[in-house]
Parts: structure tokens; C-alpha cells; sequence
């Protein structure tokens, strides 16, 4: 029988079961079932419980744990003194280790430890997953029999290492040989981790490269190196180019920008620039924004240089001028066009939109700030100087309040939300 | 024949005086070409695109009397003396120009002037004959390129649109080599697009004067000229009273002040040739110096350009000819395993090849020349494109097999045939890329073919029945297979029946291209203009079915006449005919609407991921994602 077959065939022989025992062992959280159940019982009512339960109930099961956490929490505490970094968190790993020979209470640990991991700022080392699964007991947990196979064989500890890979998984980490070897040694070959662990293997390295447009891992932390690599984000066009309008007074001891000097950069394609000088100084163009931009966990703000679309009386037609070029003709004097069948163009209601001009990004999103970045632009694009234009900034607090109010919301990535609330608040402040 | 001989004058100067009164009209002639719109006779080449076969252009081939004949063995005689004996090719290589004496040398040869009537000191050739003389500059390409920016487009200009005055003021010197010419015509923002040029000309207050200002880069002899044709914008008012930016000409001398040039360009090859940038400043050129007519600089252009080109065929061919005879020597004396290079089946494809080549730009050119020298002044500028293209492409391409058969000492600066290989990489270049060339003879035939089927193709499409049945007939009947005849071969047949079989590979090829062309106006209309891809293809084709119906015309000839070897033309003649079918069957299976051997949208795709990221796309190979 192969191994999906056993899965399938335990998975719904496991829900009959739990027709049976979801009445005894209703509600009860599978985190909670006391070890001491019988081992067909208990594996029942966690597949009974989800059958999403291949997801670790990560971070939700605090509450019933915590009163054995806080039994390894001391190890954790012990280090506190010293720097929070990975060789004080390997350092407390391997107390437990000492303290511990009979690994009591591992599971509990592992998760602990999961959650200080970011705490820690090892939650991209894979070398600190390989440690945390290695201190599950080796050859404990592998099933000897097709039978235990297919009844999860000690179903707690398979989730503590579903949640190990879990978590790897949501930082993007990818398991290694030693990963495997040690779901082997610990699991055995035909158990979830070892499943999960396959699956992504699999699905990983195809994922990996899967965003035609990728975003650097670890964003840059200068505001003006940010705003250059959201600007080139946005702008496919490899020949523009990138201009700092104003750099940011220099950062006091505190950290803050100054507020009235805030960064100004910007964008602008050779194309661009061309459409502007043949721009109608009769019709003015605006200024807008601000517009966000997330990149991973930042959320950053532009503004555009846009015009309205010409109406279409306006509009010139583009000729082919008679004498234009000297080798070959440039048009064929025939009556027909291409034929239907050689049509490729699908009939698509297409929604035109005016020119965008140019793209900026700034530290602070008021007229004052955009004017210079306009006056910049001036530089390069002479044509500027007779156009009239409009300041139409959107009354940024909403958008920016709920987008603000979002970012509460998920667990505070890598400890940047104090400056982005910071910007934050200094947007809400000027406008 | 627009010459007749006469002969008995002794200096080769003036020798050819014979035709004078006639060419005197042809130079006439020609200028008043200018001025007309439509191509005067059927030119061989457009009617390959409705799928006929102009025989009265092409058969027989063109010949010289023995007059003439005699008349250019003499002067080719002390020419080639001079080339092989005393030009020096290393060392003007070497120095990146070419020394006082031999410049002195060719003027008094009468090398400058070769095609300037005889009334202004020139020798008035014929274009035969200048191809003839052509092979033998070609033995070193930096004197070529120099004496065709002179006088194939330096001081064509004057010839083709000059009146009587610019005429007999410039002509003598040009022609005794007392003045060299350049053509002046691309900037640093305008290589073919001549809407983007930037020199301007302006009519000075008493409307005597041009004040020109504007650079020019690329120049052959910008540095050696002192006269020039250069092209600039001048206020042109239109007939309907608006005020027009028109290019114009103008014959500028160094004299005139406001000229200087840069320092000359260091190149790859042609490295003796004269390239640098000229600027004018301020130049004041008087009225009287306009070229042709005021606003008619672009036709002016185009003609000179569209003239200049059929030369190169012979040029190249002259050069491949002598790199025969040296890398024969070579393979015949060298000897590996006890045997020598010449015995090895895959040194002896590559002289097939180059023989092959040299056979086929030969015939192409003096075609050509032929027809150019045809009275009633035919418009031959597609056949010029096609065997500027042809050869340069075989000129790169053989002298990259000579150097695969010399070996090490291909590649080594003692020898030289790394420098041949230098010197033919601009012929793919200059005189209008073979790209752009590519895209003229296309749509130049197709406009002449879309023309004439306008009315075939508006009742298709307006779904006229009979046209349609006659249309579905016409297909069927040819996919059952029909064998073609067009009229070359059979009893009264315009080639020999030694080549009979080619012939009628190439009469096939020639009714399924026009089929083709039919289709593709049907399918593309005239927005095939952006289909580059496929009007590549076409040229391609044409360009074979040219060289294809060259070498059936010389090899006919040959063997009717009894010329020496004409067994071996007809060997060759075979050869590049049956290749050249089969090349052009596959291209025309790619021509087809869901053609499977069509991967341009796949090629553009390609090209457009690699453009858009500005670099080379893939993964490196040892990269993993895990």
C-alpha cells in the first residue's frame, strides 16, 4: 500500500472514529489532550477536531501551555542580561539540553522557543530550526508498524515538528539534507513532518522565483535608498532616471528627520521628458498623491505629475512625414490594410488615461515639499516653466489612517513600525 | 550599349573619347531623371513580385564589344601593375593612410574621375566598365572606399543634378584628382532619418548667400575633401504658401571658410580611409551652389545613394578572386597526415563555396551594370540593393572560411588575411545597412506589386464569386502541383539546356513567390510595413532569385559563346541554383500563415524579455533555488 493510500485510508477511518469520540472529547483543544490518552482515542479527536490540523494551531495555543511555559521560560530569562542574539538563544537551547537529559516538557520548550525566535532575530536561520528540531528524543517517535502509521504516531510531537517547519516556512526558510535526516531519525519517513517537509521542498523552490518582480529581502533602511528602490519598482523602464531632489537635513542624535527638510526623490523616463516639452502649456497639469506602495512590510508614499487625456479633436494625429527616410519607404501607398484573419488585437475596451510626467517620492507629502520637487524637475525639463500646475493632494489622513490602522493589526515586522508610525504621524500632522 | 568603340588615341586619359556625344546625353539625361516620377521600363526585379519573369532585362547577358573590350584591357593593364606592384596594403594599414605618392599615383592613372564625362576631363566610363575597373581596386579596400566616396557619391551629386556652370566649374579638378569630393550627409542624430537633421542653411540678407551650420560625422575624405556635398534644412515655401523645413544640397568648398574637421577616426579596418567628423560654421555657400533644386535634397540623396551601390558586387569579387588564389596556394603546399590540406573534403567545400560566391556577386554585378547601361535610363536601384547585400554578405562569409583554412596564420598580423577580414566588416555597413537595404528591396517591390493587385485584392475582399472560385482554383491547381513553365527553358528557351533543370527550380520559385506576394498584400495590406521580419524574408528570396537568374544567364551565355570553362560555370551555376531553391522553398514555407517553421512570435518574445531587463535573461546554471 502505498503512503497516500495509508494516509487516506487513516484519515477516514480516524473521522469515523471521531464520530464515536467527538461525543467524550468534544471542544477539547488537541494541544490540551493529556498525553496519557490512549494513543487511538487521541489521534482520533485531533483529526476529528480540523482537518486543517496539519496547521499548527500557531500562536493560538497560549493559553493552555502557558502554565508549563513558564517553566522554561527561565532559560530564556537567564540570557536576558546578555544581548538578545544567537548565541545567547543556541546558549539557551542547549541548557535545556543539560538541564533536561530526559527531555521532559520538550514539546513546550520547541514552542517557546518558536516564539522568541523573532524575539531573538534568528527566525531566517536554518541552523537554529536543525537545532530546535534536535532536541526532539531520536527513534522515539517512528512508527513501527503500518498500523501506527496510519494512526498518528504520538500526534503532539508530530505537530510541534509541523509547527517547527511551519514557521520556517513563513520566514521563507528553506529546509535542508540536515532537516530531512533529522525527521527521519526523529519521525520517521511516512509521518506529517516528513510530509510537510516534502511538500516544501517541492513547492518552495518553485515559489521561490515565482514574482517577475522581487523586492530585496532586507529593505534598505534610508529613506532616500527606499524611495529609489520603490521609484525603480514602479518604473520598468531601465533608461530613467533616478534624481535626488533634496537630500534629508542631516539626522540628529535622536533619529527624527527634520521636518522641514524632508528627502525629495524622483523619476523620469527620457520618454517622459519628451512628452512633457510637447506638452499644451495652455492645459495645466497636476500634481498627485499621495499614493501608497508596499513594499514587503513598508508601506511608502508617492506622488504623480500627471495631465488629463487630450480630447480627441485635440489630439494630433501622428504623420509619417513624406521625406523621413532616405533607405526605404516608411509607409506603402496601397488603399488596404490587414486583413481580419491577420488581426491579432482582441477587441478590448481600453480605458485611456492622461500622461504621467514623473514620479517622486518625499518625506513629507505637503504643497511646500512637492513645489521643490517641481522646481527640480524644472531643471531637466525647461517646458515646466509655462505649464500651470495644480497641487490636487488627496486629504491623505483617511487613507492613511486605515492603512496606519492596518499595520497594527500584524505581528510588528522586524521592529520598523516605530518609524513608520513616526512618518506616519507626521503625515497626519501636516496635512 | 551606350559606348561604341573607337580607338587609336594613345593616352589612356582620353582614349574613350569615342562616345562622347552620347554620353554627353546620358549625363544629360540623367539629370533630368530627377525630375520624373515613375520608373520609365519594367525593371526586372518588381516583376518578380507578381510572378513573372521579365526575360528582355536579363537574357541574354549584357556584353561589351571587342572595341570596348580591348579599350578596358588596356587600361586595366597598367592599373593592375600598379595595384599589385607598388601599393603597399600593409602599410597603409599599418599608418591609417595612404601615402602622397600612391594618392599621386591613382590621379594620374585617371582613377578619379572615372565616370565624369569625357567633356570635363573624366574618362566618362560606362557602368560596365567602371565595375571592371572596381575589381581591381578592390585589392586594397582602404584606396576603394576612398575613391568611391570621391566619385560614387562625393561628386555624383554634380553628375546626376549639377548644372551646365557646377558642371564645368568642379568636374575638371574632381576628375584629375587636383580636388577630392566627400558626401556629406549623416550627423551624430540622423543616420537614415533625414527628418532629424540638424544643419541648417539660411538665406543670407541680400540673397546671395547660404550661411550653413551643422556638424557631420562619418565622413569619407572629410579630412583629404575639398569639395563637398552636404545636405542641410533650408525654409522651403510650399505651394500652398506654408512655410516647410526641406533638405537641400549644396556643393560647399573648403574654401568658402567655417570648414574644419576632426582628427580621423581609428578604425577596425579600412583603417587607410580617410572617416571624420566635418563641421560647418558659418559657411557661406552661394546661391549658385545649390544642388538640383532648392527643397530637393532628398531626392538628390536617394539617387546618389541608390547609383553607388551595384559596384561593390565586382569590387568584392575582385578581392575574393586574388583570396582564392592565395589560400589555394596555401592548401595545396601545406600538408598534414602525408596529404595536403587540399585533399580534405571540408577545405575543398570551402573553395566551392568561395568560388560558388565569387561566381554568383560577378554575374549579379555585371548584370546589373548592364542593365544601368541600357538606354531609356532604368531604374535599377532595387538589383543595386540586392547585389550590395549579396556581397557583402558572401565577402564576410568567405574570407571568414579563408581564415579557417589558413589557420593560425589567418589570424596573425604577418599576413593579409586578417586585414581582408577587417576591411570587409564595413561592407555589411555602409552604403545603407544590409538590414535597411533588406526592408527597401522588399517594400519597393511590393508597393510596385500591391499597386498592380489592388483591384484583384479589393474584389477578395469585397468577396466578388468569380474572383474568389478563380483564386481557390488557382491554389488548388498549384498544391496538387503544376509544373511551371514561364518561358526560360524548352526549344526556343532563353537558357541552355545544361542548366534547363535550374531553370526551372528558378521559374517555379519565381510563380510561388509571387503567390506568396499576393498573399502576403492579402493578408497584411500596408501594414506590412511593420512586419519587418517578413519583408526580410522576401528580400531574401528576391535577392536569390536574382542571383539565380544571373548565373542561368551567364552560364547560358558562356556555354552558347564557347567561353573557356564554361563547364565549370555551369558546375557552379547548378550548384547555387539548386541551393538557393531549396533555401528559398523553406523561406517560403515560413512565409505561410501557421507556417510550423515560423518562430517569429517566439523570437520576439525572446528579444522583448531581453530588452525590457537590458541583459541576458536566464538563471546562471549553477544556480539552485534551495
Amino acid at each position: 500500500m502505498s503512503w497516500a493510500q495509508a494516509i487516506l485510508l487513516a484519515r477516514g477511518l480516524s473521522r469515523g472514529w471521531g464520530g464515536i469520540c467527538g461525543a467524550v472529547l468534544t471542544g477539547a483543544p488537541f494541544s490540551q489532550v493529556p498525553l496519557q490518552a490512549p494513543r487511538g482515542l487521541h489521534c482520533s479527536a485531533a483529526a476529528h477536531n480540523s482537518d486543517s490540523w496539519l496547521v499548527p494551531p500557531w500562536p493560538e495555543p497560549r493559553k493552555g501551555p502557558t502554565k508549563a511555559l513558564t517553566l522554561h521560560e527561565e532559560l530564556f530569562q537567564q540570557t536576558l542580561e546578555g544581548a538578545r542574539d544567537k548565541a545567547n538563544f543556541v546558549r539557551a537551547v542547549q541548557n535545556f539540553g543539560q538541564h533536561n537529559v530526559h527531555k521532559r516538557g520538550h514539546v513546550d520548550f520547541i514552542y517557546l522557543a518558536l516564539r522568541k525566535m523573532r524575539e531573538y532575530g534568528v527566525e531566517r536561520d536554518l541552523a537554529v530550526y536543525n537545532l530546535l528540531l534536535d532536541i526532539f528524543p531520536k527513534e522515539v517517535f517512528r512508527p513501527r508498524s503500518i498500523f501506527q502509521s496510519m494512526f498518528i504516531h504520538y500526534p503532539r510531537q508530530q505537530e510541534c515538528g509541523i509547527a517547527v517547519l511551519e514557521q520556517m516556512e513563513s520566514h521563507g526558510v528553506m529546509p535542508n539534507k540536515e532537516t530531512e535526516f533529522l525527521l527521519i531519525q526523529i519521525f520517521g519517513r511516512k509521518s506529517y513532518p516528513m510530509l510537510k517537509y516534502v511538500r516544501m521542498k517541492l513547492w518552495f523552490s518553485r515559489f521561490k522565483n515565482i514574482n517577475p518582480f522581487p523586492v530585496p529581502r532586507d529593505l534598505p533602511q534610508d529613506p532616500v535608498d527606499l524611495a529609489k528602490l520603490g521609484l525603480r519598482h514602479m518604473e520598468p523602464n531601465l533608461s530613467a532616471t533616478v534624481t535626488i531632489y533634496q537630500m534629508p537635513s542631516s539626522r540628529d542624535s535622536t533619529g527624527t528627520a527634520d521636518p522641514t527638510e524632508p528627502h525629495i526623490v524622483g523619476i523620469q523616463t527620457p520618454d517622459q521628458q519628451a512628452a512633457l516639452a510637447h506638452h499644451n502649456p495652455a492645459r495645466p497639469i497636476f500634481v498627485e498623491g499621495p499614493f501608497s506602495l508596499w513594499l514587503r512590510d513598508k508601506c511608502v508614499y508617492y506622488h504623480i505629475l500627471r495631465a488629463d487625456l487630450l480630447p480627441p479633436e485635440e489630439r494630433e494625429v501622428e504623420e509619417i512625414p513624406e521625406e523621413w527616410n532616405l533607405h526605404y519607404p516608411m509607409q506603402l501607398d496601397l488603399e488596404y490594410g490587414r486583413s481580419g484573419w491577420d488581426d491579432y488585437e482582441f477587441d478590448i475596451h481600453k480605458v485611456e488615461e492622461g500622461p504621467v510626467f514623473a514620479i517622486c517620492m518625499a518625506g513629507a507629502h505637503d504643497q511646500a515639499t512637492l513645489a521643490k520637487w517641481i522646481q527640480g524637475l524644472q531643471e531637466t525639463n525647461p517646458a515646466l516653466a509655462q505649464i500651470p500646475v495644480v497641487f490636487r493632494l488627496a486629504g491623505s489622513t483617511g487613507e492613511l489612517l486605515a492603512s496606519s490602522s492596518g499595520l497594527e493589526e500584524p505581528p510588528p515586522p522586524e521592529g520598523q513600525e516605530e518609524e513608520e508610525d513616526s512618518q506616519q504621524r507626521q503625515q497626519q500632522g501636516q496635512s | 550599349m551606350a559606348t561604341s568603340g573607337c580607338m587609336g588615341v594613345a593616352d589612356l586619359l582620353r582614349r574613350a573619347v569615342a562616345a562622347r556625344a552620347s554620353r554627353a546625353l546620358v549625363a544629360f539625361a540623367t539629370s533630368r531623371r530627377l525630375l520624373r516620377t515613375s520608373p520609365p521600363s519594367r525593371a526586372f526585379a518588381k516583376e518578380l513580385f507578381l510572378g513573372k519573369i521579365e526575360k528582355k532585362e536579363v537574357f541574354p547577358f549584357p556584353e561589351v564589344s571587342q572595341d570596348e573590350l580591348n579599350e578596358i584591357n588596356q587600361f586595366v593593364g597598367p592599373v593592375e601593375k600598379f595595384f599589385t606592384e607598388e601599393v603597399d596594403s600593409e602599410r597603409i594599414d599599418r599608418e591609417g593612410k595612404i601615402p602622397k605618392e600612391t594618392l599621386e599615383k591613382l590621379k594620374s592613372l585617371g582613377l578619379f574621375g572615372l565616370q565624369v564625362p569625357e567633356e570635363y576631363g573624366g574618362l566618362g566610363l560606362s557602368n560596365t566598365m567602371y565595375a571592371r575597373l572596381g575589381e581591381i581596386v578592390g585589392l586594397d579596400a582602404s584606396i576603394a572606399v576612398t575613391l568611391a566616396a570621391h566619385q560614387a557619391i562625393g561628386l555624383k551629386g554634380i553628375i546626376l543634378a549639377g548644372n551646365k556652370e557646377q558642371k564645368a566649374k568642379y568636374l575638371p579638378k574632381l576628375a584629375s584628382g587636383e580636388h577630392i569630393a566627400a558626401f556629406c550627409l549623416t550627423e551624430p542624430s540622423s543616420g537614415s532619418d533625414v527628418a532629424s537633421i540638424k544643419s541648417r542653411a539660411t538665406l543670407s540678407e541680400d540673397k546671395k548667400h547660404y550661411i550653413l551650420n551643422g556638424s557631420k560625422v562619418w565622413i569619407t575624405n572629410g579630412g583629404l575633401a575639398n569639395i563637398f556635398t552636404v545636405f542641410a534644412k533650408t525654409q522651403v515655401v510650399d505651394s500652398d504658401s506654408s512655410v516647410k523645413d526641406k533638405i537641400t544640397a549644396f556643393i560647399v568648398e573648403r574654401d568658402f571658410g567655417g570648414v574644419t574637421n576632426g582628427k580621423p577616426e581609428d578604425k577596425l579596418g579600412i583603417r587607410g580611409s580617410n572617416t571624420c567628423e566635418v563641421h560647418f560654421e558659418n559657411t557661406k555657400v552661394p546661391i549658385e551652389n545649390v544642388l538640383g533644386e532648392v527643397g530637393g535634397g532628398f531626392k538628390v540623396a536617394m539617387n546618389i545613394l541608390n547609383n553607388g551601390r551595384f559596384s561593390m558586387g565586382s569590387t568584392v569579387a575582385g578581392m575574393l578572386k586574388k583570396l582564392i588564389e592565395m589560400t589555394a596556394a596555401y592548401a595545396c603546399s601545406r600538408k598534414q597526415f602525408n596529404k595536403n590540406l587540399s585533399e580534405f573534403g571540408l577545405i575543398q567545400e570551402k573553395f566551392a563555396l568561395m568560388a560558388q560566391k565569387a561566381y554568383v556577386m560577378e554575374s549579379m554585378a555585371y548584370l546589373t551594370a548592364g542593365m544601368l547601361d541600357q538606354p531609356g535610363f532604368p531604374d535599377c536601384s532595387i538589383e543595386a540593393a540586392m547585389v550590395k547585400v549579396f556581397s557583402s554578405e558572401g565577402a564576410w562569409q568567405c574570407v571568414s572560411e579563408a581564415l579557417q583554412i589558413l589557420g593560425g596564420s589567418g589570424y596573425v598580423k604577418d599576413y593579409p588575411y586578417e586585414r581582408f577580414l577587417r576591411d570587409s566588416r564595413i561592407l555589411l555597413i555602409f552604403e545603407g545597412t544590409n538590414e535597411i537595404l533588406r526592408m527597401y528591396i522588399a517594400l519597393t517591390g511590393l508597393q510596385h506589386a500591391g499597386r498592380i493587385l489592388t483591384a484583384r485584392i479589393n474584389e477578395l475582399k469585397r468577396g466578388n464569386v468569380t474572383t474568389i472560385l478563380e483564386t481557390v482554383g488557382q491554389r488548388l491547381r498549384d498544391s496538387l502541383g503544376r509544373t511551371v513553365d514561364l518561358g526560360l527553358t524548352g526549344k526556343l528557351g532563353a537558357v541552355h539546356p545544361s542548366v534547363a533543370d535550374s531553370a526551372s527550380k528558378l521559374e517555379e520559385n519565381v510563380y510561388y513567390f509571387g503567390r506568396t506576394v499576393e498573399t502576403l498584400l492579402l493578408r497584411f495590406g500596408k501594414t506590412i510595413v511593420e512586419e519587418q521580419m517578413v519583408l526580410k524574408r522576401v528580400a531574401n528570396i528576391l535577392i536569390n532569385l536574382y542571383g539565380m537568374t544571373a548565373v542561368l544567364s551567364r552560364a547560358s551565355r558562356s556555354i552558347r559563346v564557347g567561353i573557356r570553362n564554361h563547364d565549370h560555370e555551369v558546375l557552379l551555376a547548378n550548384i547555387f541554383c539548386a541551393e538557393a531553391y531549396y533555401q528559398n522553398l523553406f523561406t517560403l514555407s515560413q512565409l505561410d500563415k501557421y507556417s510550423p517553421e515560423n518562430l517569429d512570435e517566439q523570437i520576439k518574445k525572446v528579444s522583448q524579455q531581453v530588452l525590457e531587463k537590458q541583459a541576458y535573461v536566464c538563471a546562471h546554471p549553477l544556480d539552485r533555488t534551495s
